[in-house]
């Protein structure tokens, strides 16, 4: 059997206020992308863009989104993203940008990447505070997303994932 | 990872404006920011001012993502020439950290890649070339360690500087094969800034090869900065610094360091 390889962009959607990330929704960021890639590249790059393309996970509390692509053209795809300026949802208009991430052969390792990432990012927060109490709430929820209790199966992963970003809407 | 930098920030005077942009790029991993100021001598009336310290901008400078330091900020002057009279090297130039020089005419393009001393000449974006790349100019830039600046903000905000945009960039890409190309914002608002990989794959929509676009946004930008520094020092070999002596209190401390360090240059 030969699986078709597809690559995974891990984007994070960028916004100056960080309440309108609610907004978002899959289908906001698949015809955003959709729409960013037929003006860039006209109908050749509409017509790849059809083809296996898909909003696989979306964070609203965080603005992250896993796109997928076929391999042998995401270079196209992913060279649309930065002309996107803003994404249309619920008949408003969220001014916003792309910032790409990380390029992912798999789910697996852009997740890996991902708590990587979220983790810098309450360590970054944690300069932020200026309570006692949000400083253990942050301290906290990096405790929890060490890698030593990640593990065995990709669902509990996901709920622990859950948890520590739930608790970074928070601290926001 | 490599150091990323960002040689275009627009300079406004909305402060709080400023400080979001930088802290926008050390969101996005830009180590490096310069503040961009376009002086245009063809209207009457624009001078060369002073830059304010940058650091009046921040308290504390936001510290970049996946590194520990703070963002570096520092500033860059823009020179429009569209005649030759323009360009004149001042006192004030030496203020500046980084020198660029936006040519209008094919005459002034040769004269700013043989012989004006700065470190960035400015590719027009917003309009189509008025003139032809030739190669003797651009190998002496080449040569001489100057670079050619590609700003994609205009690209990002409307369709037809978008064309403006690629074509120029892919006529120059036909002259200097991708050597020595930066790619910088021109951020007027944080919204405008992407993310370096972003960018250093754009660059691949203006005719460079992979390795050569991300040069664009880390290796080169270093050059500029480093070409910008030996400016400052008698052919990048002496560098004479004010020894900060002990003072007595209540004596005054001489606060015009840059011009007695222009003047022991010059000798």
């Amino acid at each position: 059997m030969v699986r078709f390889k597809s690559r995974y962009l891990l984007c994070e959607v960028c916004v100056s206020d960080q309440s309108s990330l609610q907004l978002l929704d899959d289908r906001t960021v698949f015809s955003a992308v959709k729409a960013a890639v037929c003006h860039a590249h006209g109908d050749y790059g509409a017509a790849l863009c059809s083809l296996s393309f898909a909003v696989k996970y979306l964070n609203a509390h965080t603005g992250v989104v896993f796109l997928r692509c076929r391999k042998s053209h995401y270079r196209l795809i992913w060279s649309a993203l930065p002309f996107i300026t803003s994404l249309e949802s619920r008949g408003q208009r969220v001014p916003c940008f792309f910032n790409c991430l990380h390029i992912g052969g798999t789910i697996r390792t852009c997740q890996k990447f991902l708590i990587r990432y979220n983790t810098q990012q309450l360590h970054r927060m944690l300069r932020h505070c200026h309570t006692e109490a949000e400083r253990l709430e942050v301290r906290r929820a990096v405790m929890s997303c060490s890698l030593k209790s990640r593990g065995k199966e990709e669902e509990e992963e996901e709920e622990e994932f859950e948890e520590e970003e739930e608790e970074w809407g928070e601290v926001v | 990872m490599a150091v990323f930098i960002d040689l275009n920030i627009s300079h406004t005077t909305d402060k709080k404006r400023l400080q979001d942009i930088i802290e926008t790029a050390a969101h996005l991993g830009f180590s490096t920011v310069a503040i961009n100021h376009v002086v245009d001598l063809q209207q009457k009336k624009q001078e060369i001012g002073k830059p304010k310290s940058v650091s009046e901008l921040f308290d504390q400078f936001p510290i970049v993502q996946g590194k520990s330091r703070p963002i570096k900020v520092l500033n860059r002057l823009t020179v429009v020439v569209s005649e030759a009279s323009h360009f004149r090297p001042t006192n004030e130039f030496k203020s500046y950290d980084i020198i660029a020089v936006f040519p209008k005419t094919e005459k002034l393009f040769h004269a700013a890649c043989m012989s004006f001393d700065v470190d960035i000449i400015c590719i027009a974006v917003t309009e189509k070339q008025p003139f032809h790349f030739k190669r003797p100019p651009v190998n002496g830039a080449i040569d001489r360690g100057v670079f050619f600046e590609i700003s994609y903000v205009p690209a990002i905000k409307d369709s037809t500087m978008r064309r403006y945009t690629i074509s120029n960039a892919l006529s120059l890409m036909e002259t200097c094969k991708g050597k020595n190309v930066i790619v910088s914002s021109g951020a007027e608002k944080p919204l405008e800034l992407r993310g370096p990989y972003d960018i250093a794959n754009l660059g691949l929509l203006f005719g460079l090869s992979e390795g050569d676009a991300k040069a664009a946004v880390s290796t080169n930008c270093r050059a500029v900065l480093l070409h910008g520094e030996t400016r400052k020092t008698a052919l990048g070999i002496i560098h004479t610094m004010k020894k900060i002596q002990p003072t007595m209190e209540g004596q005054e401390e001489d606060n015009a360091p840059a011009v007695k360090r222009a003047k022991m240059e010059a000798v």
